[in-house]
């Protein structure tokens, strides 16, 4: 059959549908495309802050809850003292302004900042630091350390409170500097303290909120801030997807202040005049072993020597390189920060771990422990050979290139090392349950830069449980020594520094040796910010707060500091 | 996923079985270079990894692009982007060569035999194919894939088998149930033949055109469909496929920092593939619905242009 | 009769088998919500022994409900509408997260795939109508972009159009700064300004598709008896095309449009990924990964919903737009 057309049909359909969706196009395009050429654009005096956060917005400013929006610890609410986790100085006055203990360490008398009002103007006082301990100390939901002491208003200006036992000098830091305040007149109002969202919050903070949806918040300055108004009138938070919207975002000058981490990122930024970085390491990434096989570890890293051999086997300059950008930093042994913690380290072990492998030190190491090289170049010990799984979140690509690296490290001291990369839901229910031999993780930040908070819950055997019970995110090596129990305790129990020190030094001298965490780097925690829309930011010579948006407390502090760039 | 073709239109095209000549594939370009393309591919995933070296292995000179003994460049790490592609190539086509037959076998066995039995075994059989089409795959292959530790290639297409069979079942079920009320069927049945015997004899073959397009799409779509998850984080992470490449590339930020050594050459890969595959879907449509065939086409113009011909001359005859 | 109930009997039996599915297999994950939360807590700050107890209690996760009354009550609250609270997105409830994510994820993909489709089948009729044309040789081109993997495609646009050449943002739905979502012009110009990019890889990435198998159908229509008719009858090639050829040859295609829409939800999560789009999808995956029961029943629940619409839909509506099928049953 022969089917005659025109050849102009086809063609006109097609133009057609291609005229209907450029109209479609243009029509957007010229409606949407008012703004700075590309993307949002940000026109005023206000900052945009991307604090990590993805997908999702649900409004929630309850500080007791633990899916609170980041701002409403210490932007809307404030603590009473701040400590600086980035320098080793005394905590600096907030909504505290003095503070001191009693003969016992059972009592801490607090004065408080007079002339402080809250956000709907209604003043600050002692009665509303009482109502804060009081309510978190009697509903179990938001008792979340478990020793919030008893709580009373002593005059206008003084509270004390009242510990459950003496010598509750550590418990300091977490009441002074990591309990936001909050209104009593109106949580009182509350009829669920537990599921209310908050909505409006009031507090004493720096800034109050503007507006918020599922997409993004608006933060405003706080006219009558104790501390004077802040001079950036808006600050603004979005969330996105990944690193790479991230970088795109921050490249693109959307972005005013992020901290996170992607590959290139120096030449990158590099690139962009008006974009600076900030490198404050703080967290040592180390190996966590399973390390106690009378608590039910089984596996060659239950040896102390095997643990010590691949400290010494370790490449840290070539992970350094190809794994962690060249921002990395030489970890301690002790697991202290070498700089900030110097007051802590004992003279006795060494200032930083060896930046080279040294694997004649460790295969020595080894072969004093009993173990001899087999055909194969891996070194074994009674039938059993020394051939270990770490394993990983997917997805963590630093975190495996640096075991790809370490692989190959290993093996040349003669220790085989595989890996297995599975979902974060697994790997933290693996190394809580103890039912992994090793681990990648880093050392979190603890409530000040005391070592306590360091050593306490990580080496304690109270923080710790048998293989097969969870044991939280505490001592997950299931490390148990009397010795270090011991120092712990005396340690915790005391507020003298010297004593202190010195019982640090018995704790560093034991962990040195037996390691049930290895410390591979103390990896970068870079913060990226636009210095043409506001100036005062953190810096490598001034370090007055711990720079990374997702820092509760020090956020605040960074944003009554910042002034517009023009 | 497209829907070639109509049940009713495929049964009624397909060749009735005799003559092996009929079945065969023309050759023509199109197929000519899919199978050139996917053999190509296919060659350098089976040999290719005994060949290049370790896609472990780091090296201090860190992101480089091809050059110094490295044929595709280096990742971040110092790896070598050839090495990754061999063995990329490997894993991948076992992935998808895998979900193929899986797929296929099981969209066979619940669609074909289900059918030809009827009765209960057709209802439940049908039911439970319809059952797993219409739930999710993706949320199903994400809790599968985070239930399970250590994510290996076998376990990813097991996963992917699962989810993605029951669409060609029904498929088949409805082409074997007009099948199976055919005459030289029902003259089997009559003549006292063994069920598999004609199941196996007289109803596969006609099948077989329909399970092959079935098969290519099910290969693409797995090896796509493992892309899509090792993106997200949820692959095969601790093997070497074309999707945990580029998910590695897409983290290691390849695209911006201009690495495009890294970041092109498996995406080109899949999509070489997949343009092979469908080329080859192609000249099996064209078994199938034989009006889909140039040849057919190209026989009908001469046949009208000789027609033509014919007329004319028969025109100027009379006219004299 | 008895068609329409055994139809509808069947998509039961497949809901109640999808909810016994969506309860069983979220359990099934290694993890408790409680110790993830604890995990993710403690990279950024102090956290004590005791404050696992404390958020066991808040998130009312410690119950000692044995499984089977967890599933009676599970089902029966899914039937008043109570999805429950999700645990990621604590107090927030389950139906308002969704409520907040859902239409993005509708209006981007359903549009994207409406584009797609009408597309697809106005470039695959001409396709087929006019054998040998350009258009013949257009459909290993738009082949190529269906088998590249969907977010290499997205990736390559996204940095293209939006960092190299800034004509299009490099995330969000729309701009946060100068709109805010209401029923208004400017938000919804900036979220068709916002919508264009990630539309524009959806559609590349599958109309060819749509295009190939209206292709095939409208060249199997066009040999048929009453094409042939409607020739002698001396109608215009351009109706004999539409109203006879394509009217036809779009109807297995329908049906496979119907079931895709049911997809929509599950297929949105990698284009939610590249471009930090607020959609459902990027809440699925914050589900999965915090062990949150309850959030992920409810968006499955969405998922299998609206794909088991579609089947039915299409299941019902197959016998009305196409007698044929009727009389074959």
């Amino acid at each position: 059959m022969h089917l005659t057309t025109t050849r102009r049909r086809p063609r006109r359909t097609l133009a057609l549908a291609t005229a209907l969706a450029g109209t479609v196009l243009a029509l957007s395009a010229c409606s949407g495309g008012g703004a700075a050429g590309g993307g949002g654009g940000n026109t005023g005096d206000g900052i945009t802050v991307f604090n990590g956060a993805t997908g999702n917005i649900a409004e929630n400013w309850n500080p007791f809850t633990p899916t609170a929006l980041q701002p409403t610890l210490g932007i809307i609410h404030e603590p009473l003292f701040y400590y600086n986790l980035a320098s080793s100085d005394a905590p600096e006055p907030l909504l505290g302004t003095e503070f001191s203990w009693n003969e016992d360490g059972s009592q801490l008398t607090v004065t408080i900042r007079e002339g402080v009002e809250w956000s709907d103007g209604e003043p600050f006082t002692t009665e509303d630091v009482a109502y804060n301990f009081n309510l978190r100390r009697e509903t179990p939901e938001f008792n979340t350390s478990g020793q919030t002491p008893a709580a009373e208003a002593i005059s206008d200006t003084q509270v004390v409170l009242t510990f459950d036992s003496p010598a509750s000098y550590t418990q300091e830091a977490n009441t002074l500097g990591n309990t936001p305040m909050i209104p009593q007149h109106v949580w009182e109002a509350k009829s669920d303290p537990v599921t209310d969202i908050n909505a409006d919050p009031v507090g004493t903070g720096p800034y109050t909120v503007g507006s918020i949806n599922a997409q993004t918040y608006e933060l405003e300055a706080n006219p009558t801030y104790w501390g004077g108004e802040p001079k950036i009138p808006t600050v603004r938070y979005i969330s996105l997807a990944n690193a790479d919207a991230a970088s795109s975002a921050l490249l693109a000058g959307e972005v005013d202040w992020m901290s996170s981490f992607f590959p290139g990122f120096e030449d990158l930024i590099a690139s962009e005049p008006d974009l600076a970085w900030v490198n404050t390491p703080a967290l040592t990434t180390s190996l966590f072993t399973c390390s106690n096989a009378a608590l039910g570890c089984e596996g060659p890293q239950t040896d102390p020597a095997v643990r010590q051999a691949i400290y010494y086997a370790v490449d840290r300059d070539q992970l350094n390189n190809l794994a962690f950008e060249k921002v990395a930093e030489l970890p301690s042994p002790t697991l202290l920060i070498p700089g900030r913690d110097d007051q802590w380290v004992s003279g006795e072990v060494e200032a930083t771990a060896p930046s080279g492998a040294d694997v004649a030190q460790a295969t020595q190491i080894l072969e004093a422990a009993g173990y001899a090289k087999g055909g194969d170049g891996i070194y074994a010990k009674g039938g059993q050979r020394v051939s270990l799984n770490v394993q990983v979140v997917s997805g963590y690509s630093d975190y495996i290139a640096a075991i790809d690296a370490m692989t190959q490290q290993l093996a040349a001291a003669g220790i085989e090392l595989t890996s297995s990369q599975v979902a974060y839901n697994e790997w933290s229910a693996n190394q809580q349950n103890g039912t992994f031999q090793l681990s990648m993780d880093s050392i979190g930040l603890g409530a000040s830069t005391d070592p306590y908070f360091t050593y306490q819950p990580r080496y304690a055997t109270e923080s710790t449980v048998p293989v097969g019970e969870s044991a939280g995110a505490l001592n997950n090596a299931r490390y148990s020594n009397p010795v270090v129990d011991a120092a712990v305790a005396a340690a915790g129990s005391t507020d003298d520094d010297a004593v202190k020190a010195e019982q640090y030094a018995i704790i560093q001298k034991e962990i040195a040796r037996d390691m049930p965490y290895i410390p591979l780097v103390i990896s970068s925690t870079l913060t990226e910010f636009n210095t043409s829309r506001a100036t005062g930011w953190p810096t490598e010579d001034d370090l007055y707060a711990f720079p990374a948006t997702w820092k509760a407390w020090d956020n605040g502090i960074v944003l009554k500091n910042l002034k517009p760039a023009n | 996923m497209t829907v070639t073709t109509d049940p009713a239109v495929v049964a009624a095209e397909l060749p009735t079985g005799r003559g092996p000549r009929r079945r065969l594939p023309a050759l023509q370009p199109k197929l000519i270079a899919g199978l050139v393309i996917c053999g190509g591919i296919a060659l350098f995933g089976l040999v290719g990894p005994w060949f290049v070296g370790n896609p472990n292995t780091v090296d201090n000179v860190g992101l480089r692009g091809p050059g110094g003994g490295f044929l595709l460049g280096t990742t971040q790490s110092g790896q070598d982007v050839f090495a990754q592609l061999a063995h990329a190539t490997r894993g991948s086509l076992i992935i998808g060569l895998t979900v193929g037959f899986l797929a296929v076998a099981l969209a066979a066995f619940f669609g074909v035999i289900g059918a030809y039995a009827g009765g209960l075994v057709d209802e439940g059989f049908s039911l439970f194919s319809n059952i797993m089409l219409v739930i999710p795959g993706l949320p199903l292959v994400i809790i599968i894939s985070s239930y399970v530790q250590d994510k290996s290639i076998w376990l990813i297409a097991i996963v992917l088998a699962l989810t993605s069979w029951a669409g060609g079942a029904r498929v088949m079920r409805a082409v074997t149930l007009s099948l199976r009320n055919r005459d030289y069927v029902l003259a089997s049945r009559v003549a006292g033949e063994r069920t598999w015997r004609i199941l196996l004899v007289e109803i596969l073959p006609n099948l077989v055109p329909l399970l092959a397009s079935l098969f290519v799409f099910a290969i693409i779509g797995a090896i796509l469909g493992e892309a899509g998850l090792a993106f997200i984080g949820l692959g095969a992470s601790g093997s070497w496929t074309w999707g945990t490449m580029l998910f590695w590339a897409g983290n290691g930020l390849a695209l911006r920092l201009g690495a495009l050594w890294w970041f092109v050459p498996p995406g080109l890969m899949i999509a070489l593939f997949g343009a092979g595959l469908a080329m080859i879907n192609f000249a099996i449509d064209e078994i199938i619905d034989p009006k889909l065939r140039n040849q057919t086409r190209a026989v009908k113009k001469r046949w009208l242009a000789s027609r033509d011909a014919k007329a004319q001359q028969k025109a100027l005859e009379e006219a004299r | 009769m008895r068609f329409y109930l055994q139809k509808i009997g069947f998509y039961v039996a497949a809901l109640w088998a999808a909810l016994t599915l969506n309860f069983v297999l979220p359990r099934l994950m290694p993890g408790d919500p409680v110790d993830i939360m604890l995990s993710k807590l403690s990279a950024r700050g102090p956290v004590a022994p005791e404050t696992r107890r404390s958020i066991e209690l808040m998130l009312g996760v410690d119950s000692d409900e044995s499984i089977f009354s967890q599933y009676a009550s599970y089902l029966g609250n899914v039937f008043r509408g109570d999805l429950g609270v999700s645990v990621t997105y604590f107090p927030q409830t389950v139906t308002d997260t969704i409520a907040a994510t859902l239409p993005w994820t509708i209006a981007l993909m359903g549009i994207a795939t409406i584009i797609a489709f009408v597309l697809g089948i106005v470039l695959g009729m001409l396709a087929g109508w006019k054998r040998g044309s350009w258009l013949d040789n257009l459909i290993p081109v738009t082949t190529m972009f269906q088998s590249v993997p969907y977010f290499w495609l997205a990736l390559v646009l996204l940095y293209i159009f939006a960092s190299v050449f800034r004509i299009f943002p490099t995330n969000g739905g729309y701009d946060v700064y100068g709109t805010s979502p209401g029923l208004n012009w400017p938000f919804i110009s900036s979220a068709l300004y916002y919508g264009t990019l990630p539309a524009l890889t959806i559609v590349l990435s599958s109309v060819a598709g749509w295009m190939l198998g209206m292709r095939n159908m409208m060249v199997s229509t066009l040999s048929e008896d009453y094409i042939l008719t409607a020739e002698a009858k001396g109608l215009t090639p351009r109706r004999i095309r539409t109203m006879y050829a394509a009217r036809n040859a779009v109807l297995p295609s329908l049906a496979g449009f119907a079931i895709t829409l049911g997809f929509i939800v599950a297929g949105s999560i990698v284009t939610e990924q590249v471009f930090s789009y607020p959609g459902i999808g990027q809440t699925l995956l914050s589900a999965v990964q915090n062990n949150d029961y309850a959030l992920m029943q409810g968006i499955f629940l969405v998922i299998t919903l609206s794909v088991l619409g579609a089947n039915l839909l299409v299941d019902l509506l197959y016998s009305v737009i196409d007698p044929r099928t009727r009389a074959r049953a």
